[in-house]
């Protein structure tokens, strides 16, 4: 039996279904990333720390990885839309996860020479974990780019949600970002630059997590524990 | 740097590093020169590593591993998987070691495919020491906690390993789901089914949780309650369309409850989800064959045998099976495509006996099979050059292999002969009810599954045509069936109750009563055993009243 369900226009001439074409592309890319990634962090042991604390260098480390994140998204984002994405709830212990997911850019906060913390309760929360890495990756990789010297992720429960959260001490988002409510059913605005698809992808995430009538939520603001920009991520 | 290493924040224990043997498996030189490089960072006092899935196991059969880092994509010989199968499966690695994947895919999806071994935990690359370190520390700190509880499964030891869960559960809110896991599969695996059930439903209670529900389907399984678990996973597959083993589960509770059409329909959605599993593919094939959908049998049957290369789960049955299904198909096909298919079937079986050189009956087995893929591309000399010697050895065939023998002398139109041989069969094992059916079913339709299908063709649309007393087609498609497989008992007892409800509404009884007795003389030989021997008596004694 074939997929036909998931495709109800079937293309009748033998030319392969060009968005599976694109997602296999995107998987290798992102693998490639994934190893150029690690081939960074290894010269950064190896190589003395006027290069590696470098704006340079870090721009570099920077930039592979944002686009290791949005191929990530995108691929997500094709599985929704192939409608076989599903939120694969697991509960899990809530510091361990966080800290796993700083531990990831441990070699980019050190370079750029960031301060990071983790104020994690002792809780376990239902969510997709996968799923939620791409979200808080992506997170984590813009609140460095844009912080000034200090990050903090944490988080705690309101109203019977979970709420995670990435705080940082820079400029905070621009006011058209915190004015838009992303609709997952509205089309992405490719002018405005790949933060919009990863608040796009956070937002559809959060939605794919329903429980008992609620579903999860994004909020964005400025201010938060550290003055700068504030991500939440609601979970029911 | 000024910053902090990020720490765990619940006081755990620590744990000595210097202790712990780590072997790393991954076909990069780099990959494996900078694990090295990140665990001895962490203190680890015993590394070792090796480029391919054979020498993970190979070092795994000489040494104890507290932790085994395994790349899920290791080139050309056997994936991560066939390693974490193979090292559970021949029990190389006890259930208190850590096995973790390590993968670049960042969907478990793509990785996973026979499910029966889960690893420990995953790794994403790209790692950094970080979180190498966050990782193992993660895992360590469970695996210290969860230790007792382990070590009496390895022991085998269930009920001890059931009490310590039942007494940590209360104790260990961090690991709260996989001691509920655990708990209700090891109240499954002593057959306590009650409380399994008790575990998955609480659970579900408060939120519905696929492992719950997932397990809930299993369990109602093995309590027989096959309508309810097929309600249950139906429900579950229709929330997550992704989870592969709600299929699996399905497919089982639905070919239990004798529905095996729909149950291929839901395998075939699995292994199209997921087409990487061998045991899913086996079953399928399984599955198809009985429901004589030869085309699927054999295409899952390549897929089985393909897979199987690398894999502990590779079995001599499954080229037995390409074998067969493929002899089927090229029976008496002489065009290119039978031929194509003769030819693969050959291969197959040559390469069984290559494979498995030990196993007893394999080469017995995969020859039979030969001849008949030969026979019937009317290569009938070298059908016979492999029959012949077989017979007259005189050697003592093994039970499956004298059902093989039947099938081919069957196929060679040498009936009286199988026939024979499958009396003796039948006596000789007389308590095994699975040879017993088997004989049976091979006397009562000793021919090629074309014409074995479309006789059952037949038979469906005699039994609709008598439901709608329409009398005479009702008879007229049970003689054209009997043509195809004149020893049928069903078919011929079914005749003859046609042709008696004939004569009990005033039909001319002479001719009528001619054919009943050709039916029931066909029966003459049946066994008192056979399914259909009440029914002949009671047929015969009134067929006799008659007269």
């Amino acid at each position: 039996m074939t997929d036909d369900t998931t495709r109800p226009d079937r293309d009748p001439s033998p030319t392969p279904d060009f968005s599976m074409v694109m997602a296999s592309a995107v998987h290798d890319m992102k693998n490639s990333l994934g190893m150029l990634l690690h081939s960074l962090d290894e010269l950064r042991e190896e190589l003395s720390p006027s290069v590696t604390q470098s704006p340079r260098f870090n721009t570099l480390r920077y930039e592979a990885e944002r686009v290791h994140s949005d191929l990530v998204q995108l691929l997500g984002l094709y599985r929704l839309d192939q409608s076989n994405l599903s939120a694969h709830i697991e509960e899990h212990y809530v510091p361990d996860y966080l800290e796993a997911q700083l531990a990831r850019h441990v070699p980019l906060l050190d370079g750029r020479g960031i301060d990071y913390e983790i104020a994690a309760e002792a809780v376990s929360g239902f969510f997709d974990a996968d799923l939620l890495t791409g979200v808080l990756n992506d997170t984590l990789n813009n609140a460095i780019r844009y912080t000034h010297k200090q990050i903090r992720i944490s988080n705690r429960e309101e109203d019977g949600y979970l709420v995670l959260q990435v705080a940082d001490d820079g400029n905070g988002y621009p006011s058209s970002m915190l004015s838009a409510t992303p609709d997952t059913a509205a089309p992405i605005d490719f002018t405005s630059g790949s933060t919009r698809l990863g608040l796009y992808f956070a937002n559809a995430v959060a939605h794919l997590h329903r429980e008992g009538g609620r579903s999860g939520f994004v909020h964005l603001y400025n201010g938060g524990p550290l003055g700068g920009g504030v991500f939440e991520i609601h979970l029911p | 740097m000024s910053s902090p290493r990020p720490q765990s924040q619940s006081g755990n224990q620590p744990i000595d590093f210097s202790k712990l043997r780590v072997l790393v498996v991954d076909d990069f030189d780099n990959f494996r020169l900078s694990m090295r490089q990140m665990l001895r960072g962490m203190g680890i006092g015993h590394i070792e590593a090796c480029a391919t899935g054979s020498a993970a196991i190979q070092s795994c059969t000489y040494d104890q591993f507290d932790i085994v880092l395994c790349d899920y994509n290791l080139g050309s010989g056997k994936n991560g998987q066939h390693v974490l199968e193979e090292l559970r499966h021949r029990k190389l690695l006890r259930r208190t070691s850590l096995f973790i994947m390590v993968t670049a895919e960042t969907s478990k999806e793509m990785v996973m495919g026979a499910r029966e071994y889960q690893p420990d935990g995953y790794l994403t690359k790209p790692i950094n020491q970080a979180s190498l370190s966050q990782r193992l520390n993660a895992l360590l700190q469970q695996r210290a906690v969860l230790l007792p509880i382990n070590r009496e499964i390895d022991l085998d030891n269930l009920p001890k390993a059931i009490s310590l869960c039942t007494q940590m559960l209360p104790q260990q809110p961090r690991y709260r789901t996989w001691i509920l896991k655990t708990l209700s599969d090891l109240y499954y695996q002593v057959g306590d089914y009650s409380h399994a059930r008790k575990i998955c439903e609480d659970v579900l209670q408060s939120r519905d949780l696929s492992w719950a529900r997932l397990g809930l389907g299993r369990i109602l399984i093995a309590e027989q309650r096959y309508g309810e678990a097929i309600q249950a996973l139906q429900t579950l597959i229709e929330r997550q369309p992704d989870l592969v083993e709600a299929y699996d589960q399905l497919a089982r509770a639905q070919s239990l409850a004798g529905k095996s059409g729909t149950a291929q329909r839901t395998l075939e959605q699995a292994t199209a989800l997921s087409p990487n599993a061998i045991l899913r593919q086996k079953q399928l094939a399984t599955l198809a064959s009985r429901n004589q959908d030869m085309d699927t049998a054999c295409q899952a049957w390549r897929q089985t045998v393909h897979l199987g290369r690398h894999s502990i789960h590779d079995q001599p049955e499954h080229y037995l099976g390409l074998g067969r299904s493929l002899c089927d198909l090229s029976e008496d096909d002489t065009s290119d495509e039978g031929r194509a298919r003769a030819d693969e079937a050959l291969r197959a079986l040559a390469l069984v006996r290559k494979r498995f050189p030990e196993a007893d009956d394999v080469p017995d087995l995969s020859r039979l099979i030969e001849a008949r893929v030969l026979q019937g591309q009317k290569r009938v000399e070298e059908a016979d050059a492999i029959i012949t010697p077989l017979i007259e050895s005189g050697d003592r065939l093994s039970p499956g292999a004298e059902l093989e023998l039947a099938r081919t002398l069957f196929a060679r139109d040498r009936r009286d002969e199988a026939k024979k041989r499958l009396m003796a069969l039948s006596q000789r094992c007389e308590g095994d009810a699975e040879i017993q059916s088997a004989i049976e079913a091979l006397l009562d339709e000793p021919v090629g599954f074309r014409k074995r299908l479309q006789a059952r063709r037949l038979t469906r649309e005699g039994i609709q045509a008598f439901e709608k007393q329409d009398l005479e087609a009702a008879a007229e498609t049970f003689a054209e069936a009997l043509a195809l497989v004149p020893a049928h008992p069903a078919l011929n007892l079914n005749l003859v109750q046609v042709r008696l409800r004939q004569i009990d509404q005033g039909a001319d009884r002479h001719a009528l009563i001619q054919q009943c007795r050709q039916c029931l003389a066909q029966l003459d030989s049946l066994p008192e055993g056979h399914q259909q021997y009440r029914r002949f008596q009671s047929l015969k004694r009134k067929v006799e009243a008659l007269s």
